[in-house]
């Protein structure tokens, strides 16, 4: 308990930039149908499990031109 | 100078909303939060791991601790992130044909280089900072505010470096067809770059000491007047390789 | 005046000659239509007008000043469509016009104004989303108003029809059509239909050299080859009709099928004699006498054969 109080102020900042990914990369890949590769149930499933790196690879790899 | 804002400005568009700039900004600050937090518990990490009864003295971490995985994670994460995402950002421009529209309009070609490179420098500067201050920040929250030698000039060093990679990638981006290409460029150079490293005599002039070198001015082990011949040599590659890549790019058959 | 003048042109990307001594020149506020097959050199040649490609050898003026390679200064008098024009698909088309303004030196007002006019112009002003969802025929448009931005006393299109629709060719043709005598045209092309709808003046290039030149009219009168068209009811009075001898003199250039028979020649009266009396002689009567008026088409396909 004492170790959590004290990672407190890097835990929240850290959820937060974790949960601000995932959404932005999971509501791009439900509105945007075109992928450089794979397919939209691939990425939904690389964005939501895999966290931090599974948005960050699919914004600079998937993510398909408009 | 009109048309160098207004292609700097649709630079700036460009990398807002191809995500681009999110990614960076967010890629800086999560490195900006591990930095200190792996300084601070790998100590209790290992701890963990040790099997019972055995015990081996680690020492207490210390602010430096934390710096020293500033130093070591940007370059080997940040700048690996900040070569990828920028990779592409002439290429793309040749491989869809988007510039013939704008240079037939009379815009300059030194003119398409420079916004390129001023933007992607401000990217980078803006998320070097934001990295920095966050370190920083949890740094002094940590372990309170332990004054470090050299800190402001040991940064500088690495935002220098950083500038050099851009540079190259601009290059590397007039010389290939595809992004591969500039991310091959100056990947090779980095190697190169480390190879010459190997020989002592040139290490003071070799720019890559500027993003390896950075522990031993914190402790102070190297004085800053050994990294001005590397600064020297850092800043006339990035003169020479954006002044051959504008060269280059004038006399390429679009 | 000529608006763009080409001489003795060519160009060659390693031991293969595009370009071959290409001359010819571009008269004002005319619709010129820039004809070819495919590879025939077209798009290098407007290319090289822009200042894109370096020519080998040879000379170009754009408004009376000569065309430099690279920073092209001509290119102020120039408004380009590429064949499939590129934008970047994040920006609206009014933001895209806004960049080519700034780009060419535009004022601000001047920019509002411009694009208001052009966006209404290639009927794109209802359509304020990200061109990234545009069809082809829409990109192609906003490609005019993009061209058409600085007011340009020469607009190239490089085959502005081609990849598209019936539909979208017809709007971009009424386009081109609605800016003629604000701005010369020249737009190159292999559909032959577009050209005989809206050009005064052709060209054809055929193996990287001229292979006609001159006003539309002016070339099919030139190449006149008119035919004589005679269709019989049945093959034996074809055949029969064949031996007269008022026709001995024709039978040098006739092209034979199965019922009917097509006369070439340049004296179409003195050939319509001829066969007349041949009818008489031989006693047989055509089911159709025509006239053949020359085609593009045809004209075409005689020089590039």
């Amino acid at each position: 308990m004492q170790d959590i109080i004290e990672y407190l102020p890097f835990l929240m900042p850290l959820l937060i930039i974790q949960l601000i990914l995932l959404i932005t990369a999971l509501i791009h890949v439900l509105r945007h149908p075109n992928y450089r590769f794979g397919n939209r149930v691939i990425w939904i499933f690389v964005v939501v499990l895999i966290q931090i790196v599974g948005p960050i690879i699919y914004f600079v790899f998937g993510r398909g031109e408009e | 100078m009109r048309s160098y804002i207004a292609f700097t400005k649709k630079e700036f568009h460009e990398i807002w909303s191809t995500y681009k700039f999110f990614i960076l900004i967010t890629v800086f600050l999560l490195l900006g939060m591990m930095n200190p937090i792996t300084a601070k518990i790998t100590p209790q990490l290992l701890d963990s791991f040790m099997p019972e009864g055995m015990v081996i003295a680690i020492a207490e971490p210390t602010a430096l601790d934390s710096w020293m995985q500033f130093f070591s994670n940007v370059p080997q994460i940040g700048l690996i992130v900040l070569v990828i995402v920028f990779s592409g950002v002439m290429t793309s421009e040749f491989s869809r044909g988007t510039l013939i529209n704008l240079l037939t309009k009379g815009l300059s070609r030194s003119t398409v280089i420079l916004s390129k490179f001023t933007m992607s420098s401000a990217v980078w500067t803006l998320c070097y900072i934001l990295c920095f201050a966050v370190t920083y920040f949890y740094t002094a929250y940590f372990w309170s505010s332990e004054s470090i030698n050299n800190i402001g000039f040991s940064v500088f060093c690495l935002w220098l470096f950083g500038i050099l990679l851009l540079a190259i990638i601009m290059l590397g981006g007039v010389l290939f067809k595809n992004s591969y290409g500039g991310l091959l460029l100056t990947s090779g150079l980095v190697v190169v770059l480390m190879l010459v490293n190997i020989v002592p005599n040139l290490q003071n002039y070799n720019p890559i000491s500027l993003a390896s070198n950075n522990m031993a001015l914190l402790t102070g082990d190297v004085p800053i007047s050994d990294f001005t011949g590397a600064i020297v040599i850092c800043g006339v590659g990035i003169i020479a390789f954006i002044t051959s890549a504008i060269i280059l790019f004038k006399k390429k058959q679009m | 005046m000529d608006i763009l003048n080409i001489e003795h042109l060519s160009k060659s990307f390693g031991t293969n000659n595009v370009i071959d001594d290409l001359s010819f020149s571009v008269p004002e506020n005319s619709i010129f239509g820039f004809i070819g097959q495919n590879g025939a050199g077209k798009t290098t040649t407007m290319k090289m007008v822009l200042g894109l490609l370096k020519a080998t050898s040879g000379k170009i003026n754009v408004c009376g000043e000569q065309v430099t390679y690279g920073q092209n200064k001509t290119n102020k008098y120039i408004g380009y469509l590429p064949d499939v024009p590129e934008f970047y698909g994040y920006m609206k088309p009014f933001e895209y016009l806004k960049l080519c303004g700034e780009i060419t030196g535009l004022s601000e007002n001047k920019i509002k104004s411009r694009s208001e006019e052009l966006l209404v112009l290639v009927g794109l002003n209802k359509f304020n989303k990200r061109i990234g969802g545009f069809s082809r025929g829409m990109k192609q448009r906003l490609g005019i108003a993009q061209a058409l931005l600085n007011e340009p006393r020469l607009l190239i299109c490089d085959e502005p029809t081609s990849a598209l629709d019936p539909v979208g060719r017809k709007e971009i043709l009424d386009i081109l059509h609605k800016v003629k005598g604000k701005t010369t045209v020249l737009f190159s092309t292999h559909i032959l239909s577009d050209v005989e709808r809206i050009c005064d003046n052709i060209a054809v290039l055929h193996g990287g050299k001229l292979a006609l030149c001159g006003t539309l009219s002016e070339v099919k009168s030139q190449h006149k080859q008119d035919g004589l068209l005679v269709e019989f009811a049945s093959q034996v009075d074809k055949q029969q009709f064949m031996t007269s001898h008022s026709l001995a003199s024709l039978m040098t250039n006739v092209e034979v099928t199965n019922t009917s028979i097509i006369f070439h020649t340049h004296d179409i009266e003195k050939t319509e004699m001829a066969v007349i009396s041949a009818f008489t002689e031989t006693k047989i009567l055509p089911i159709r006498l025509e006239v053949l008026e020359p085609t593009l088409e045809s004209l075409f396909m005689e020089v590039v054969k």
